[in-house]
C-alpha cells in the first residue's frame, strides 16, 4: 500500500517533468511567462474582452495554419496560402457583385476557387513532381495575378449587414470566427494525432521513399493537403470578407511568412516527420498575444517587430537546450 | 488497414461537414446577435437635434467630457518608416506640444497592409484612449474598426486618405482630388503640349488615393486636351527600384512617350532617377507629388521642374487641431471653420476640414522646406 | 584526407547534370528573347538586355550566397532586411564625411557580422536556419525603422554612387556580378571547402565521417552570404541619387526565387551559381518582357508566375524523361 502510493507520488512530478520538456511544454512555459510580464505592465492585456477579441484578429492566420502544418511535416511548404486568400476573396465579391449570384453561392464559389488553387498546387507537387517551393512561389505570383487580372485591381463593397456576423458577430460571449476555428482545430489534430492519415504524413516527412515502399499513397495523400490548404484559405477568405467588409487584390500580402513563423516556432520540424497542431496553435498565441500586449504596453511597433524576431529565437533555443539536457 | 481508413475517412468526412455547415448554410438574420438591434436603438437615442440637416459622418456614442482635459491622442497612418508619414507625424508633435497637455503617439505597421492596420487601432481602442487620428490604406476595410471606436467613444478624425463617411468624425483633406488632378495635368501640359504621349508610375494598383487622382487627371485632361495620350499605368508598390524599372521600360517601350507622371513619394523620386540616368532630361518631364526632400537633387539639376504637394507637417499639425476641437466641443456638426494655430482660420465643408490648395515646389523656393 | 595537401580539386561529378539545368534555363532566355523582339523589335537592342543585367546584378551577387546557402541545406530569409541595414549604413557614412571605399568596406563588414551571427545560432547553437532568419528579418527591420524613422538619404558625395559609372564600357554592376559569379563558382567547384559545402548539404552525417566539420562549414557559408549581400547592398545604395530607408522588402523572395528557379535545390546537395545567376536573369526578363508585350498590367503578375512555372515544367519533364 504504502509503496503503491510512493511510487505513483513520485511518477506523477517526473511525468510533468517530462510533459514540459517537449516543445509543447517549453512553449507553454514561455507563453506562461509571457502573459505575467505582460500583465503586470497593462491593465488592459488580462482581460477576457481583450483576449477574446485577438481571437478575431488571428483567426484568418490560424486557419492557414492548421493544414500548413501537416504540408510542413510532409516535407513540403505552401507560400501561395496568402495569394489564395486574395483570390478566394476577390472571387467571393466579383461572382456576388458583378455576376449577382446570391451571397451564399458566391460563398461557396469563394471556397472552390480556394480548393481549386490548392488542387493545383497538389497536383503539381503529387503528380508532376515540381518541388514544393518552386511550385507554391510559381503559384504565389500566378494567383495574385489572378486577384488583380480579375478584379482589374477594383474592390467589392457594400455587403448586406447579416454577412457581417462571420467575421464581427457574436454566438454568446464568443466572436462566430473563433467557434469555427476551435472546432477545425480539434478536427484537425484528431486528423493528425489520431488517424492513419496523419501517421501517413508523418511517414512522408520521415522517409518518403520508405512510405512509398510500405504502400502508403504519397502522391494522394500530398495532393489532399494541398487542396485542403487551398480550401482553408477559401475559408479564412470568406471570414476576412465578412471582417473587413470589402474585397482586395492585395490583401493578405505576405501573410505566408507569418504562418510559417507560427508554425515553426510551433516546433514543427522544416524538414518534415515532426510537429504538432498544438505547438503551432501554441506559436501563434505567442506572438499574437506578443504584439497585442507589448502595443497595449506602449511599445512601439518596430520595437515590438524586434521582439518578437528576438522570442522567435529565444523560444527554440531555450527549447534545444532543455531537450539536449 | 480498414480500420484507419475508415477513421480517416470519418475524420475528413467531420471536417468536411463541419466547413459545410459554416460555409454553405446561408447567414440568416435570425442568427444575428440579439445586441445588434440593442445597438441601433442606442444609437437613434442619441441627441438627433444636434446634427444638421444631410450630416452623414459618425459621432462618438456617449463620450465623456473631455473639455480641457489631457487628451491621449494615437495616430495610425498607413505605415510608419517613410518620409511622408515622418512629415506628418513631425507637425501633429508640433501641435500637440503648442496645445500642450496632449500624450501624442505614431503607431502603425511598417507596411502599408490593411489587416495590420486594423489590428494598431484595435488594440489601441483596447487601450481606451481619447483620439485615434487615421490614414487609410482601405476606405471600406478601415470602416467596420472605426465604428467600434466610435462606439466606445473615442474621437476619430482621418487625414491624407478618408474612410468611409459614417466611420469617422471629420477628415482633414489636404487638397481635393480635383485639384491635384487638375495641377498634375497642367503642369505635364506646360512642358509637353497638349498633344503628347504620356504615361503613369502610381503606387500600388489598388491605392485608393493614387485612383481617385488618375480618374480626375483623365477627366480633367478628357475635357481640356483631348489629344493628351495616356498609353500605360504600372505600379510601383513604395518600392523604388521597381518605380526606376517600370520608367526604364516605359521609355523603351513606348518610344514616343513625352512625358511620365510618379505618383507617390517614392514613385516620383524613382521615374525621375530613370530618365536622369537615360540622359533624357529635358526630353521627358517627369511631374509628380512627392517630398521636397526627396526630390530636391532632381529639381537643382532641372531634371524636375516642380513638385506638386500639400505640405504634410500641417496636414498632421492641422489634424491635432481638429481634434483638440472636437474634444472641447468647438468643432461640432455643422461647423463652417476650425482655428488652426498658425494655419490660421481653416474652412470646414461638412465633415471634412480644407486645408487649402496643393502646394508647387520649384528650384526657388524649395530649400525652404525641409521635410 | 588526401585532399587537405591539395586544396583545389577536379570537379565534382556531377556537374553534368547541373550544366544541362543550367542550359534550359538559358535555351529559356534566348527564347523569350527571340519571341519578344519578333513581337517588339525595340526589346532586341544593346541598351535594353544591358539594362536587364544591371537591375539584376544586385540580385545576382545576393543569389550567389543564397546558393551556397540552400546548397549547405539551409535558407536565408533576411537578407532582403540585411540589404536595407547595409545600405543604411554605407550611406550614413558617406554623407557625414567618411571616405566612400570606407563605406563601402564598412557595409561590407556589417553583412558579414550579420552573416555571423545567422551563422553561428544556426551551426553552434543548431537551430533551424528558416526560424534564424525568420527572426532576423523582424530584428533587423524593426531596428532599422527605428534608427531611422523612414528618413530617406541624400545628398549623398558624387563619389558615392559606384553602380551609376561604367568601366571600359561596361557597368560597374555588371562587373562585379562576373567576379563574383565567377569567383564563387570557381570556388564551389574546385576548392575544398567549396566542395564541402555540397557534401554537407547532400548528406552532413557522411560529410562528417569524411572528416568534414559541417558546422564549420555552416558558419562559413552563413558568413560569406553577409558579406556578397553586404556587397549588393552597395551595388543597390550607390544605384540612386538617395537610399530608401525602408530598402529591401521582399528582396528575400526575389533572391530565393532565382536561386530555386536556376535549379539550385531547396533540399541542398545540388545546384550551381551560374544557374542560380540565369534564374534571377530570366526572373527580370520575363518582368521587362511582358511590358514589352503590353500585357495589362493588372495581369502582369499571373503572366511572370506563369511563364516561370513553365520554364519550371519544362525543366521537371525534361529531367523526367531522362532519369
Amino acid at each position: 500500500m504504502t509503496t503503491e502510493t510512493r511510487a505513483a507520488t513520485s511518477a506523477q512530478p517526473s511525468r510533468l517533468l517530462s510533459a514540459l520538456r517537449t516543445q509543447e511544454g517549453v512553449l507553454f512555459l514561455v507563453l506562461v511567462v509571457i502573459v505575467i510580464v505582460l500583465s503586470l505592465l497593462s491593465d488592459r492585456f488580462l482581460t477576457v474582452n481583450n483576449l477574446l477579441n485577438q481571437t478575431r484578429l488571428f483567426t484568418e492566420t490560424a486557419l492557414l495554419a492548421l493544414p500548413m502544418t501537416l504540408i510542413i511535416i510532409s516535407g513540403g511548404i505552401d507560400l501561395s496560402v496568402g495569394s489564395m486568400l486574395a483570390w478566394s476573396a476577390v472571387m467571393l465579391g466579383f461572382s456576388w457583385q458583378l455576376l449577382g449570384l446570391p451571397l451564399p453561392l458566391a460563398v461557396v464559389v469563394c471556397l472552390l476557387t480556394g480548393a481549386i488553387g490548392g488542387a493545383i498546387n497538389g497536383a503539381l507537387i503529387a503528380y508532376v513532381r515540381v518541388p514544393p517551393l518552386i511550385a507554391t512561389l510559381a503559384t504565389l505570383a500566378i494567383y495574385r495575378g489572378f486577384s488583380f487580372g480579375i478584379s482589374q485591381a477594383r474592390s467589392a463593397r457594400g455587403f448586406p449587414e447579416e454577412f457581417a456576423f462571420w467575421g464581427q458577430g457574436q454566438v454568446g460571449p464568443f466572436p462566430t470566427q473563433f467557434l469555427i476555428l476551435v472546432v477545425l482545430i480539434v478536427a484537425m489534430h484528431l486528423l493528425l494525432a489520431r488517424t492513419g492519415f496523419g501517421r501517413w504524413v508523418y511517414a512522408i516527412g520521415n522517409n518518403e521513399l520508405a512510405a512509398r515502399y510500405s504502400g502508403i499513397p504519397v502522391e494522394r495523400v500530398k495532393f489532399t493537403l494541398y487542396t485542403l490548404s487551398g480550401l482553408m484559405a477559401g475559408l479564412a477568405a470568406f471570414i476576412f470578407t465578412s471582417r473587413v467588409t470589402t474585397t482586395r487584390a492585395d490583401a493578405a500580402t505576405g501573410l505566408e511568412l507569418d504562418v510559417i513563423a507560427a508554425v515553426v516556432l510551433g516546433g514543427t520540424s522544416i524538414f518534415g516527420g515532426s510537429g504538432s497542431i498544438i505547438g503551432t496553435m501554441l506559436g501563434l498565441v505567442i506572438i499574437t498575444l506578443l504584439r497585442n500586449g507589448l502595443l497595449l504596453t506602449g511599445v512601439k511597433g518596430d520595437a515590438t517587430f524586434m521582439v518578437i524576431g528576438l522570442v522567435l529565437i529565444a523560444a527554440v533555443l531555450i527549447n534545444n537546450l532543455v531537450r539536449r539536457r | 488497414m480498414k480500420l484507419t481508413s475508415l477513421n480517416r475517412s470519418l475524420a475528413l468526412l467531420v471536417f468536411a461537414s463541419v466547413v459545410a455547415a459554416a460555409c454553405a448554410a446561408p447567414p440568416p438574420a435570425a442568427q444575428q446577435p440579439a445586441q445588434q438591434p440593442a445597438q441601433q436603438q442606442e444609437a437613434a437615442q442619441q441627441p438627433a437635434e444636434q446634427l444638421p440637416p444631410g450630416w452623414k459622418a459618425g459621432i462618438p456614442k456617449n463620450p465623456p467630457d473631455r473639455k480641457g482635459k489631457k487628451l491621449v491622442i494615437r495616430d495610425v497612418p498607413k505605415l510608419i518608416g517613410i518620409g511622408y508619414f515622418a512629415a506628418t507625424t513631425k507637425g501633429m508633435e508640433e501641435a500637440a506640444r503648442e496645445l500642450g497637455n496632449i500624450d501624442f503617439k505614431t503607431d502603425a505597421p511598417t507596411e502599408a497592409k490593411i489587416e495590420k492596420q486594423i489590428e494598431f487601432i484595435d488594440n489601441f481602442i483596447t487601450q481606451g484612449v481619447d483620439v485615434i487620428l487615421f490614414a487609410a490604406n482601405d476606405p471600406v476595410a478601415i470602416a467596420p474598426v472605426l465604428k467600434k471606436a466610435l462606439d466606445q467613444g473615442i474621437i476619430v478624425v482621418g487625414y491624407d486618405a478618408d474612410a468611409q463617411e459614417d466611420a469617422r468624425q471629420f477628415f482633414v483633406n489636404q487638397a481635393t482630388f480635383e485639384a491635384i488632378g487638375q495641377a498634375l495635368i497642367e503642369d505635364m501640359v506646360s512642358q509637353v503640349g497638349p498633344d503628347a504621349e504620356v504615361a503613369i508610375v502610381t503606387s500600388s494598383l489598388t491605392a485608393p488615393n493614387q485612383n481617385r487622382w488618375i480618374e480626375e487627371m483623365k477627366k480633367y485632361a478628357a475635357a481640356k486636351y483631348p489629344n493628351l495620350k495616356f498609353v500605360v499605368t504600372l505600379p510601383s508598390e513604395e518600392d523604388q527600384q521597381l518605380a526606376f524599372k517600370a520608367t526604364q521600360d516605359i521609355m523603351k517601350t513606348y518610344p514616343n512617350v513625352k512625358g511620365v507622371f510618379g505618383l507617390s513619394s517614392v514613385a516620383f523620386p524613382g521615374a525621375a532617377d530613370a530618365v536622369k540616368q537615360a540622359g533624357k532630361c529635358g526630353q521627358i518631364a517627369v511631374v509628380g507629388l512627392s517630398t521636397p526632400n526627396q526630390m530636391r537633387p532632381f529639381v537643382k539639376e532641372g531634371c524636375v521642374k516642380s513638385v506638386i504637394l500639400w505640405n504634410p507637417i500641417d496636414l498632421g499639425y492641422a489634424a491635432v487641431y481638429a481634434a483638440r476641437a472636437i474634444a472641447d466641443g468647438e468643432l461640432k456638426p455643422g461647423a463652417t471653420s476650425l482655428k488652426a494655430g498658425r494655419l490660421g482660420e481653416l474652412k470646414v465643408n461638412g465633415s471634412e476640414i480644407l486645408l487649402g490648395p496643393p502646394f508647387i515646389f520649384n528650384k526657388d523656393n524649395i530649400d525652404n522646406f525641409d521635410f | 584526407m588526401a585532399t587537405s595537401t591539395t586544396r583545389w580539386a577536379t570537379p565534382a561529378r556531377r556537374s553534368g547534370v547541373t550544366l544541362q539545368q543550367e542550359g534550359v534555363i538559358a535555351a529559356a532566355i534566348l527564347g523569350l528573347t527571340v519571341v519578344v523582339s519578333l513581337a517588339n523589335p525595340d526589346f532586341f537592342n544593346t541598351t535594353n538586355l544591358l539594362d536587364i543585367v544591371v537591375n539584376t546584378a544586385y540580385i545576382a551577387v545576393a543569389a550567389a550566397g543564397m546558393t551556397m546557402v540552400i546548397v549547405s541545406g539551409n535558407i536565408d530569409i533576411s537578407v532582403g532586411s540585411m540589404l536595407g541595414v547595409c545600405a543604411t549604413i554605407a550611406g550614413e557614412l558617406a554623407r557625414n564625411g567618411a571616405p566612400v571605399p570606407l563605406a563601402f568596406a564598412v557595409a561590407v563588414l556589417a553583412g558579414s557580422v550579420m552573416g555571423a551571427v545567422n551563422g553561428i545560432l544556426v551551426a553552434y547553437a543548431r537551430i533551424p536556419a528558416i526560424v534564424v532568419t525568420l527572426g532576423m528579418l523582424s530584428i533587423l527591420r524593426g531596428g532599422l525603422i527605428l534608427v531611422t524613422q523612414g528618413r530617406w538619404i541624400e545628398s549623398l558625395p558624387e563619389a558615392f554612387f559606384f553602380s551609376q559609372r561604367s568601366t571600359l564600357g561596361i557597368p560597374n554592376p555588371v562587373w562585379v556580378m562576373l567576379i563574383v559569379v565567377g569567383l564563387v563558382w570557381l570556388f564551389m567547384k574546385y576548392h575544398r571547402w567549396g566542395r564541402a559545402i555540397y557534401a554537407v548539404g547532400g548528406n552532413a552525417e557522411a560529410a562528417r565521417l569524411a572528416g568534414i566539420n559541417p558546422q564549420h562549414v555552416q558558419f562559413f557559408v552563413f558568413v560569406v552570404n553577409g558579406v556578397l549581400v553586404g556587397l549588393a547592398a552597395v551595388l543597390y545604395a550607390s544605384r540612386f541619387t538617395a537610399i530608401q530607408s525602408n530598402a529591401g522588402q521582399g528582396f528575400e523572395l526575389a533572391v530565393i526565387s532565382g536561386t530555386v528557379v536556376g535549379g539550385v535545390s531547396i533540399l541542398g546537395g545540388t545546384g550551381s551559381v551560374i544557374g542560380a545567376l540565369l534564374g534571377s536573369l530570366l526572373i527580370s526578363q520575363i518582368g521587362t518582357a511582358a511590358i514589352f508585350l503590353k500585357v495589362s498590367p493588372f495581369w502582369l503578375q499571373a503572366v511572370q508566375g506563369g511563364l516561370i512555372l513553365l520554364t519550371v515544367l519544362i525543366d521537371v519533364l525534361r529531367r523526367r524523361r531522362f532519369a
